[in-house]
C-alpha cells in the first residue's frame, strides 16, 4: 500500500507510544513544487511590469528618473524575491510556500516537528549550493542519492518534505444505491468475515464503482463475487450471477459485514 | 476478533473530524484555551485508534488517514518552542554573540585563509612587473594608471541610496555563498576567502605601488573593518560546515553536520543588519570627498571597535550587556 511501511518514510515513536510513517515527498513533487514558485515570482514580476507599461510608462526610463529611495527599494524588492521568499513563507506557513501548499508538501524536521527559523534559512541560502553547476544538478543527484529524497540543503539542516494526502474515508460509511436492494443481506449473513486486506479491496472497488466502463465494471463485479460467494449454495450464487446489482449488493453487504 | 472496519470507522469517525477541526483552528491560530483539553483527550484516543488500526487494519486507507492525523497532531502537540520577537532580541543580546565566541578556532581558521589571500595578492602586485595584469580586472588598471579614484564615479553614476543597496545587496549574496559553500567540504567557502584576500590584496598594492594608497584608504577606511569582519565570520560558518562534514568525530555525520549548520546559519543571520547598515555607510559616506579621510578613518576604527566590543562581551555571564535566558533555537 501507498504510504505506510515504505522504505522511505518517515518513522517516528510518540510519547503516546504510537509508531507514525510519515511519507516522503520524491523529486516530482519537489521539481512541480518549485517551478510553481518560480512560475509564481516570475507571474509577479511580469504582471507588475505589464500594469506598469498599460500606464503608459517606460519602464526603464522612469527607473533612471526614479528617486533613489524607490530605486533602493526595487533593488531589494528584487534580493527579497531571490533569498526572502523561501525562507518567509516557509516560517509563516507552517513549512509551505505556495507551491508546496499546491501540491500538499511541507518542510518537516527529521523528527516530525515544524520547522524553525533557523532550519528554513538553512536549507534555502544552500540553494546556491544545491543550484550548481546548472539548473539544480547537485541537488537532483543528492536528491537521487538519499533514501528521503533530500537536497544538499535539508541534509545540512536536518529537514525533508513530507506530503499530506487526501484520504477519503467517505467509502467506509457511505450507503451506495446497492443498500435498497433486499436480496443480499441474508445472503452473506452464514460466511465467515473478511480480513481487512478483502474488505478494503471491496470497498475500493464498489467507490469507484461508478467511473468504471460498464464492461470493465461488470467483469470485475462477478470474477469478486466468483471468490467472495464461495461457500453459498449453488442456487443461491446463480441468483446472485444473474444481475450486476445483486452481485453489488452482494459484494456490499459482504464488505459492511466485515 | 477485531470489530469489521468499516463499524470501526463509522463509529470512530465524528470524534476524528473534530480533531482534524481543532488542529485547523489551532493552525490559523483560534484555538481557544478550553479547546486544549479537548484537543489532547482526543489526540490521545486517536493515538490509540492508530494503534488499533496497525494492529488489525494495516495497509487499508483507514491506517493511512490516522497516521496522517496523528502526526498532524503530534507535529502541533509537540511543537519547539517558537521564535518570536522576543526570540529575536534575546537572539542579538546572547545568541549570536555566544555563538561566534564558541567558535574562535574557524573564526581564526577563516581569518589566516583570508589574510593569506592578501598577503599573496600584494606579493605578487608588488614582486612580480606584470603580476597586476594578471589578478587586477583591466577597468580598475585602466583607472589607476589614469591617478582616478575609480569610486569617485560611484556617486556620479547612482544616488547614494541606490548604491547603498546595491552594496548591500552585493554584500549580502556574498556572504551567503561563502557560507553555503562550505557545503562542498568547506572547500568552497576556504576558495571564496582566499580568492577575495587576493582580489583586496592586490588592489591595495597596486594603489600603494602607483601612489594611490590614501584615497583607496579614503574609500575604504569607514566601511572596511566591519565589511572584512562580516565576511570573515561568515567564512568561519562555512568551515564549521566543512568541518562537521569531514570529520564529525563519534557522531553519525548527519547528525553532526545538522547541528553544526543550524549554528553555523546564526553567525551568517547574526552579520546580516551589520551588513545593512554598513552598505548604507559605504554608499553614502566613503565615495568621494563629501567627509574628510580622518574623519571616515576615525568613523571606521569607532564602528569596527564597537562591534567587535559586542562580539566579545554581549551576553557574557555577569557582564552588562549579558541577560539571563535561552536562546532561540
Amino acid at each position: 500500500m501507498r504510504g505506510t511501511g515504505l522504505q522511505t518514510d518517515l518513522a517516528l515513536s510518540t510519547p503516546e507510544r504510537v509508531s507514525l510513517a510519515l511519507p516522503v515527498a520524491g523529486i516530482g513533487y519537489r521539481s512541480i513544487a518549485y517551478l510553481v514558485d518560480v512560475l509564481l515570482l516570475l507571474l509577479v514580476w511580469t504582471v507588475a511590469f505589464f500594469l506598469y507599461t498599460l500606464a503608459g510608462r517606460d519602464l526603464l526610463e522612469d527607473y533612471e528618473g526614479m528617486s533613489g529611495l524607490w530605486k533602493a527599494l526595487a533593488i531589494i524588492g528584487a534580493f527579497a524575491t531571490q533569498w526572502l521568499y523561501w525562507t518567509a513563507s516557509e516560517v509563516l506557513w507552517n513549512g509551505q510556500t505556495p507551491g508546496k501548499r499546491l501540491l500538499r508538501i511541507r518542510v518537516a524536521r527529521e523528527d516530525g516537528a515544524p520547522t524553525g527559523f533557523f532550519e528554513s534559512a538553512v536549507r534555502n541560502l544552500c540553494r546556491v549550493v544545491d543550484f550548481l553547476p546548472v539548473a539544480y544538478a547537485t541537488g537532483l543527484l543528492t536528491m537521487l542519492l538519499t533514501r528521503q529524497h533530500r537536497r544538499l540543503g535539508d541534509l545540512l539542516a536536518g529537514t525533508l518534505l513530507v506530503r499530506e494526502e487526501k484520504i477519503d474515508l467517505d467509502k467506509y460509511t457511505r450507503s451506495g444505491a446497492v443498500e435498497a436492494l433486499p436480496v443480499p443481506g441474508a445472503a452473506a449473513a452464514g460466511l465467515p468475515p473478511l480480513p481487512p486486506a478483502e474488505v478494503e479491496l471491496l470497498l475500493a472497488f464498489l467507490s469507484r464503482r461508478p467511473t468504471l466502463a460498464p464492461e470493465a465494471r461488470r467483469r470485475l463485479a462477478f470474477r469478486m463475487l466468483e471468490h467472495f460467494a464461495q461457500g453459498l449454495p449453488d442456487s443461491e450464487r446463480a441468483a446472485l450471477g444473474s444481475s450486476l446489482e445483486a452481485a453489488e449488493a452482494f459484494l456490499h453487504s459482504r464488505a459492511q459485514g466485515g | 476478533m477485531a470489530e469489521p472496519l468499516p463499524d470501526f470507522v463509522s463509529r470512530r469517525r465524528p470524534q476524528w473530524e473534530e480533531l482534524s477541526k481543532l488542529l485547523e483552528a489551532q493552525r490559523s491560530g483560534s484555538l481557544k484555551l478550553l479547546d486544549l483539553y479537548v484537543l489532547d483527550r482526543l489526540y490521545r484516543r486517536a493515538s490509540s485508534d492508530l494503534a488499533r488500526a496497525q494492529a488489525f487494519y494495516p495497509g487499508t486507507d483507514a491506517h493511512r488517514f490516522l497516521n496522517q492525523l496523528c502526526s498532524t497532531a503530534y507535529g502541533a502537540i509537540y511543537q519547539p518552542p517558537r521564535d518570536r520577537l522576543a526570540g529575536l532580541k534575546d537572539f542579538y543580546l546572547r545568541g549570536f554573540p555566544c555563538a561566534l565566541r564558541e567558535e574562535t578556532r574557524f573564526l581564526a581558521a577563516s581569518t589566516a585563509l583570508f589574510s593569506l589571500g592578501l598577503l599573496v595578492g600584494a606579493a605578487v602586485v608588488l614582486f612580480e612587473p606584470h603580476g597586476a595584469e594578471l589578478l587586477v580586472p583591466a577597468p580598475l588598471r585602466e583607472a589607476v594608471a589614469a591617478k582616478q579614484m575609480w569610486t569617485d564615479s560611484l556617486l556620479s553614476v547612482m544616488p547614494p541610496g541606490v548604491a547603498a543597496s546595491h552594496i548591500l545587496t552585493n554584500n549580502l549574496t556574498v556572504t551567503i555563498a561563502t557560507f553555503a559553500f562550505g557545503a562542498a567540504f568547506g572547500l568552497g567557502t576556504a576558495w571564496l576567502l582566499l580568492s577575495n584576500g587576493v582580489h583586496l590584496g592586490s588592489v591595495v598594492a597596486l594603489c600603494a605601488r602607483e601612489g594611490m594608497g590614501y584615497s583607496l584608504l579614503s574609500f575604504v577606511a569607514a566601511h572596511g573593518p566591519v565589511e572584512l569582519s562580516v565576511i570573515v565570520i561568515s567564512g568561519a560558518a562555512g568551515l564549521m560546515v566543512g568541518h562537521a562534514l569531514i570529520e564529525p568525530g563519534e557522531r553519525t555525520r548527519a547528525a553532526f553536520v545538522k547541528e553544526r549548520s543550524i549554528k553555523a546559519v546564526k553567525l551568517v543571520v547574526g552579520c546580516a543588519p551589520f551588513l545593512a547598515l554598513i552598505g548604507v555607510i559605504e554608499g553614502y559616506v566613503s565615495p568621494g570627498d563629501l567627509f574628510p579621510t580622518p574623519l571616515k578613518i576615525a568613523l571606521g576604527l569607532a564602528l569596527g571597535g564597537l562591534f567587535w566590543a559586542y562580539l566579545c562581551f554581549a551576553g557574557r555571564e555577569g557582564h552588562l550587556l549579558s541577560r539571563r535566558g535561552s536562546g532561540p533555537g
